[in-house]
């Protein structure tokens, strides 16, 4: 069973179709890489799998629970998929300490001290032990970001969604955030990445999907695909990220 | 003219007397205004039409009628359409709880609507119900965002207690009013009196400028 399976999933605002029918299956332990033109609709095909977007049309499975189920059944799936935003959306009232133990004490009825001990691991894992007790407008974008994925990785997901994670950063601070990422990969994490770094797609990617105008254009291994180009779509395409 | 002293000492206890009616129905009238502007606020804001078009409505009626019309209502045409009783002092307070909870509602759908969308989504995306959100994402924020206009609110509600003379309720106004009936020392009363609701009101900014003080983020 596959950790996500996309069965004919479709979505549209209105008349405007941001995901034609999709199928797609997602396995245990892998990176994927989700690259393509902006409005292609990358954000929203991730969105709809932890039930941020609702899907329009066909089924959504993630860890065999459908988007479609229960009130519940999304909070199930929300629970086993972390977010990372590109506005990494910390809350502002809590330290970068608070904010990890957020998830534990909430989602997961954790105790305070188990959720200090999560959140104080986690941080430490993201290289931020110094910074724990600032608060996020007194941290730089990276930092944020880095505290963003602590803080999802402590409710403890069994995979990672991230839309975008660095697009708001400045590029010298990119790389501290990739390199989070790249560890979490290495550590056998089941990855969805939308993102317009390629050097990242062909470093840790499993798998490159390149989407266009609401459809996977194209689908495989980032060494194969960014050696030789298959399409001139996707060529033009590298050629403008890069 | 010379200011009477005697006169104000004299007052003094009867004054303070109506204060302390003035500052139970501005207490009462507060916390039932934040109770029900909170409701109304959140029903506004996140409510499906069968609660959003009742809020608006009771919102719109409160906003678009004087205070003392509203209290004049309550306290007469109330009890003939329902056939009850109904004291001074309830009504003031009835008024007041519902004059103050419409505006309340207004700051609070306000400072609601201003919270970023990205938390709600933050936290809806840790697989939290979203009452679960609304009280500890967005309501923390939202708070603070309210705060200022709220306070706004408070002292305003404060001064409005001075309405309720219209219907004999004795608070500090009305005191004012009756012992200046008998001893025509308006001057010194009516200087009394203003004094009393700006220490009152002095007293409330500076909590309130202390509450914002504390709460506020890095």
């Amino acid at each position: 069973m596959s950790m996500i399976e996309f069965q004919q999933t479709s979505k549209h605002f209105g008349a405007n179709v941001v995901l034609h029918p999709l199928d797609l299956a997602i396995e245990r332990g892998e990176v994927a890489v989700i690259v393509g033109p902006s409005g292609s609709g990358k954000s929203t095909m991730l969105r709809c799998i932890n039930g941020l977007e609702k899907i329009s049309g066909g089924d959504l499975r993630v860890d065999n629970i459908s988007v479609l189920g229960s009130a519940r059944d999304v909070r199930r799936i929300r629970l086993e998929a972390g977010m990372v935003f590109q506005q990494f959306n910390l809350f502002p009232n809590l330290t970068a300490m608070q904010n990890v133990m957020f998830g534990p004490i909430r989602a997961r009825r954790q105790t305070r001290a188990e959720a200090r001990e999560i959140a104080t691991a986690l941080l430490h894992k993201v290289g931020l032990s110094e910074r724990m007790h600032h608060y996020p407008s007194q941290l730089s974008g990276g930092q944020q970001q880095r505290v963003a994925i602590a803080r999802a990785l402590a409710v403890q997901p069994k995979l990672m969604l991230f839309d975008e994670p660095t697009s708001a950063l400045d590029p010298e601070l990119r790389q501290e955030v990739l390199k989070v990422m790249q560890t979490l990969a290495s550590e056998g994490m089941t990855m969805v990445v939308v993102t317009h770094e390629m050097g990242f797609a062909q470093r840790v990617g499993s798998r490159l999907l390149f989407m266009e105008a609401g459809r996977m254009v194209h689908d495989g291994k980032p060494v194969e695909m960014l050696s030789t180009p298959p399409g001139e779509r996707f060529r033009d395409f590298l050629q403008h990220v890069n | 003219m010379t200011f009477d002293w005697a006169a104000v000492i004299a007052a003094l206890p009867d004054l303070l007397q109506g204060l302390q009616l003035t500052l139970l129905i501005a207490l009462a009238g507060l916390a039932g205004g934040i109770v029900l502007g909170i409701l109304a606020g959140v029903a506004l804001t996140y409510g499906g039409r069968l609660t959003v078009l009742p809020a608006q409505l009771y919102v719109a009626l409160i906003r678009g009628t004087p205070i003392v019309v509203q209290v004049m209502f309550v306290y007469f045409a109330l009890p003939i359409m329902m056939d009850i009783r109904i004291s001074g002092i309830s009504a003031a307070i009835i008024t007041l709880v519902v004059n103050s909870g419409a505006y309340n509602a207004e700051i609070i759908r306000g400072a609601l609507d201003g919270v970023p969308f990205g938390l709600r989504e933050a936290g809806l995306a840790m697989g939290l119900p979203f009452r679960t959100v609304l009280l500890h994402v967005i309501t923390p924020i939202a708070f603070r965002r309210a705060l200022p206009a709220m306070g706004n609110q408070f002292v305003n509600l404060v001064k409005d207690t001075s309405i309720f003379l219209v219907i004999g309720v004795g608070e500090l106004t009305r005191r004012g009013q009756e012992i200046m009936a008998a001893n025509f020392r308006a001057v010194e009363i009516w200087t009394a009196v203003a004094i009393i609701y700006l220490l009152v009101i002095s007293l409330l900014a500076l909590g309130l400028r202390v509450l914002e003080r504390r709460v506020r983020l890095p």
